[in-house]
């Protein structure tokens, strides 16, 4: 069985800016297997989020091959490549993106009822629940699953975030910058109860940051300067 | 679906949610209950309109009508009566008097009441359905003092005998006739035969009268309209262009207006809350797109939560309004009556498709555009509302907003020049806006005053502004229209408006008489009046064949009246050409029977004139104003052309408090007919009465329809708000600099809102009242000064209610959230 989760060939990625193509990657060739934690560092500018969205299936290229569960992204189309991760990609943000109007218990359970018409692969809305109340205990939040985001704390949130990423036990995991809206010691919480999560469940994580030390616990780390990874 | 309930319910956290939802519920709301309110006092005012008809649809005729069109109104489940009316003698003794004779059939009036007494002086009662039995007559009161006679007496009509039982105080289809020479007689159609009166080539008018369903009606109009002999004719309340029906018309422009301005004010409402509803729900879609949500979802997620807040709306909205309406129906019994019709289920239909179309146009297309938010932007962090579809949304906002306008006014017409009024107030709106702004922040600048709030060039500002003159001119238009057209309205009925018609005045009389009335300080001016037939058109014969539309043709089969003087009549208007000045040659003519007879300037017209010819050319086409209870005329010759013919003199008096002087007028001139239009003055004023009253009732809802879009406006604005205000704080702005520079900013906005708002409902009014209600130009400076006060009042304390709790807020937690 083929193990590997992504696999780009020679992106490239142009997009116009002032009147000319500006170059954001040149060329960039990665391949990552399942279960593998992968660190991508680089300046600010340097285009990681821009990689991290093409991983992600987000957006497409200008040139150059990518791969998402062995699926070439290029010839589908945005819901077909929505399709292609659904249940099997967890995202964590910079700034949580929690939905202000959801308790984080239906914060969690949201991507579990992401799939409107039932269909027999989901579980029931009882086991939903389940499913997103133990989450909530993993990350240590037992006691605050009808807090709405505005009644937590930043680490708190940051928490929510990472039991919604990991409620579908998803196969890979995307990571942008989780630890760089909270201090030095939340930053540290929120990055051991990511790799501890990440291992227990053999996730594989794609973490974009500019934080050496975080970059470090991972077991690959690649840079990016001028557009190519090195 | 149980998600997207659960979806609706977690939606239904955010503020703009519900605030989508309220400004939902005051639009179906105001239109429901406008609508059922007004189609109620309409119903109640074509009730009323038809009395004057005695029936809704009357089938008139010179000659005997065929008893199978009674048949076929049976059938058609229509009530049925039949008179015949005719000029006749009657006699007492040695006394003759020329009366208007009217026979009924039972059933009689189908439409409208009548109304007798036991004696002249007696109070008078309601017929009831009953009529003059055989071998009675009822007559009015002049008829006794003319024959000297009491109730009771013996009178000969023809061959028969008949005992005068009762005093004719009110019958409902007189007020069509308003020229009625004699005295009305009303007699039993049963002893018509026995009387001999009828013979074949008697003058009488035939009629047969129908009431019932309106979709009858119409069946029996379109049989009967391809059937019609030349001299037959059918008169319904549309066809019948009396001034009750110019009244009608008018009454229903300005409810109509009414409510479409409560419309578009909710319309702005939806506008504003679904834009910050589209700007709150962004990142969220962004989030859930990259967790894999297909557009599909997005969408069905959407428009499933909008479909439910619609239905909801309107469930709630058309409760409220039934409610209102019978509450609003109660308030105004006074004017409108105790037994206002039944309302129909058309409004709630209207309420719901209000709905449908205000989120269809105003805030689905701005969340559709949900559907393109990208996740790449929220990676970024730079989050963007997706671009390409604007136009759509302002080309969708456009439409709905015309769809609502045809659907509140269903003239496309009115609505054509609503839109474009509309789209040409936002346009000058904004560029007064951005002049306005400007020019404070100069001055401001100039004056270096701390008390002169900065307001910025921002885009902000100038849709507060925008928004606020658009809601405070919605308001003040419809005060202006209802105060300032109203009353110029009303004025063009004042209170000293005739009350009497005196006609068949004999030439030697016209000196008696005006002396009679300078005595008693009447104003009153006579006219000459000669009935003519028009026989010839540029020296061509005019025949009735020649023309296909039935009103030509009955034009040119019936004498109308001509008049002759030089003073052009103050309630004309001149369109065409010189009035006389001096001048002893030609004819001036009222516009629409130009149009009819399709003759004008130029033209030769010849009339015959009790067998004598009269020829002249067209120097003026005037429009005349048939409800200005004047003595109005198609044709007006030069003064002095007239003089060598026989005729008659008319005048319309206003007697008021002097009503006594008719008995004293009709002994010193016996032949002299005075026909009282108190009762018809009363019957239009009161319409207008109820017009008003409609119009202060439907202003309520308007306001608190403004006062949601202010609130919309001010929500749309709040996140920005908070962050600015966090940053003040922790620049170290204490609380009291804070709150001078709320109060100051919104007091200073809102000024210049209201009077934008005031000029433009000034403009606006004018140019409604010019084409719309032919009224005059006329400068009033009050909107003006109330757009200015109330403006700055409303948006000031409406805009520190909305901020105030902000003020108290640390500026880490603003922040933050």
């Amino acid at each position: 069985m083929n193990n590997t989760i992504i696999q780009t060939d020679n992106l490239v990625k142009t997009i116009p800016q002032a009147g000319r193509e500006l170059q954001i990657l040149r060329g960039v060739s990665l391949r990552i297997e399942a279960g593998e934690s992968v660190a991508i560092t680089g300046a600010s500018g340097s285009g990681k989020s821009t990689l991290l969205g093409l991983l992600a299936g987000l957006d497409l290229p200008t040139s150059g091959a990518a791969q998402l569960f062995g699926q070439p992204l290029a010839g589908l189309d945005e819901d077909q490549r929505a399709a292609l991760r659904l249940g099997k990609v967890g995202f964590v943000f910079q700034s949580f993106h929690l939905l202000e109007n959801l308790t984080a218990l239906e914060n969690v359970m949201l991507p579990l009822e992401l799939d409107f018409t039932p269909h027999p692969g989901l579980p029931p809305q009882e086991g939903k629940e389940q499913s997103a109340r133990e989450a909530l205990r993993q990350v240590g939040l037992a006691e605050r699953m009808g807090h709405f985001p505005n009644q937590l704390s930043g680490g708190e949130q940051q928490r929510v975030a990472l039991a919604r990423a990991f409620v579908t036990r998803p196969q890979v995991l995307f990571a942008d910058e989780p630890t760089g809206n909270l201090d030095r010691a939340t930053g540290h919480e929120i990055s051991d109860l990511l790799f501890d999560l990440q291992e227990k469940l053999h996730t594989t994580l794609v973490l974009i940051t500019h934080d050496e030390t975080l970059a470090a616990q991972c077991r690959q780390h690649y840079r990016l300067e001028e557009g190519v990874l090195v | 679906m149980k998600l997207l309930f659960r979806r609706w319910r977690q939606r239904w956290r955010m503020p703009e949610l519900r605030l989508l939802l309220l400004a939902l519920i005051v639009s179906v709301t105001v239109v429901t209950a406008v609508g059922f309110f007004s189609s109620r006092v309409e119903n109640a005012m074509q009730a009323q309109a038809r009395q004057l008809l005695g029936g809704d649809l009357v089938l008139a005729s010179s000659r005997p009508l065929d008893n199978a069109w009674l048949q076929y109104g049976k059938d058609l489940g229509l009530e049925t009566a039949e008179t015949i009316s005719f000029p006749s003698m009657v006699s007492s003794g040695d006394k003759l008097q020329l009366s208007q004779l009217k026979a009924v059939s039972s059933g009689y009036p189908l439409r409208g009441e009548l109304k007798t007494a036991a004696a002249p002086d007696a109070p008078e009662q309601l017929a009831a359905g009953q009529l003059p039995a055989r071998g009675e007559i009822w007559a009015e009161s002049r008829l006794f003092a003319d024959l000297g006679v009491k109730p009771g007496a013996q009178v000969t009509l023809g061959r028969s005998v008949f005992t005068l039982t009762r005093v004719l105080t009110q019958e409902p289809d007189r007020g069509v006739n308003l020229f009625q020479l004699a005295p009305q007689v009303l007699m039993n159609l049963d002893d018509l035969p026995a009387t001999g009166l009828l013979s074949p080539a008697s003058r009488a008018s035939f009629n047969q009268l129908f009431a019932g369903t309106d979709k009858a009606v119409r069946q029996l109009q379109q049989k009967l309209k391809p059937q019609l002999k030349p001299t037959e004719r059918i008169r319904t309340l549309a066809e019948d262009l009396s001034s009750v029906d110019q009244t009608l018309q008018r009454s229903g422009r300005f409810l109509g207006l009414a409510t479409l301005l409560s419309v578009v004010l909710a319309g702005a409402a939806v506008a504003l809350t679904s834009t910050s509803l589209m700007r709150r729900e962004l990142a969220a879609v962004a989030v859930l797109k990259a967790m894999g949500m297909s557009r599909r979802q997005v969408l069905l997620d959407h428009a499933f939560s909008l479909l439910l807040t619609a239905v909801l709306a309107a469930v709630i909205g058309v409760t409220l309004g039934l409610v209102l309406q019978f509450g609003l129906a109660e308030w105004l019994s006074r004017f409108v009556g105790k037994d206002l019709p039944a309302p129909g289920p058309l409004p709630a239909l209207t309420g719901l498709l209000t709905a449908v179309i205000l989120l269809l146009g105003f805030a689905l297309p701005q969340l559709l555009q949900l559907v393109n938010a990208s996740p790449m932007q929220i990676l970024q962090g730079a989050l963007q509302r997706p671009r390409q579809s604007v136009w759509v949304v302002v080309a969708s906002l456009l439409l709905a907003v015309f769809g609502l306008l045809w659907l509140q006014s269903q003239d496309l017409k009115l609505a054509g020049m609503l839109f474009a009024g509309l789209l040409v107030g936002v346009a000058v709106f904004w560029s007064l806006a951005v002049a306005a702004l400007r020019l404070t922040q100069t001055v401001g600048r100039r004056l270096q005053s701390r008390w002169m709030p900065s307001l910025g060039r921002s885009r902000r500002a100038v849709l507060l502004v925008v928004v606020f003159a658009t809601g405070l001119f919605t308001l003040l238009l419809l005060t202006t229209v209802r105060t300032d057209l109203l009353d110029r309205w009303q004025e063009t009925l004042p209170p000293d408006a005739p009350d009497n018609f005196l006609i068949n005045i004999q030439p030697a009389e016209v000196g008696p008489l005006q002396a009679f009335f300078a005595a008693h300080g009447v104003k009153t001016e006579l006219y000459p009046m000669i009935r003519g037939r028009l026989v010839e058109i540029n020296g061509k014969p005019a025949q009735p064949d020649d023309y296909p539309e039935q009103r030509a043709q009955r034009l040119l089969e019936r004498e109308f009246n001509l008049s002759s003087f030089a003073e052009f009549p103050g309630s004309n208007v001149l369109l065409q050409g010189k009035w006389f000045d001096g001048n002893a040659q030609g004819f001036s003519i009222e516009k629409g029977i130009g149009e009819t007879l399709h003759f004008g300037m130029g033209d030769t017209l010849t009339f015959d004139i009790a067998g004598q010819r009269l020829t002249d050319t067209v120097t003026s086409v005037r429009e005349v104003r048939w409800d200005s209870m004047q003595p109005n005329f198609f044709v007006i010759a030069a003064p002095g052309r007239l003089e060598q013919l026989p005729k008659t003199f008319i005048t319309s008096i206003h007697l008021g408090e002097k009503k006594a002087l008719v008995t004293d007028l009709i002994h010193q001139f016996p032949s002299v007919t005075v026909i009282d239009i108190g009762d018809i003055m009363a019957q239009m004023s009161s319409l207008i009465e109820q017009v008003s009253a409609a119009v202060e009732g439907i202003f309520v809802f308007t306001l608190i329809a403004g006062v949601v879009v202010l609130i919309a406006a001010l929500q749309s604005q709040k996140a920005e708000r908070r962050r600015e205000i966090a940053i003040l704080k922790s620049l170290g702005a204490g609380r009291a600099e804070l709150r001078r520079r709320i109060w100051g900013e919104f007091l200073l906005l809102g000024a210049l809102a209201g009077l934008l708002a005031g000029l433009l409902a000034l403009t606006a009014g004018n140019l409604f009242g010019y084409y719309l209600f032919d009224l005059d130009m006329h400068l009033n400076l009050w909107p003006l000064l109330m757009g200015g006060v109330v403006g700055s009042a409303l948006v000031g304390v409406a805009g520190y209610w909305n901020l105030r709790a902000l003020l108290n807020v640390l500026p880490l937690s603003l922040l933050k959230a």
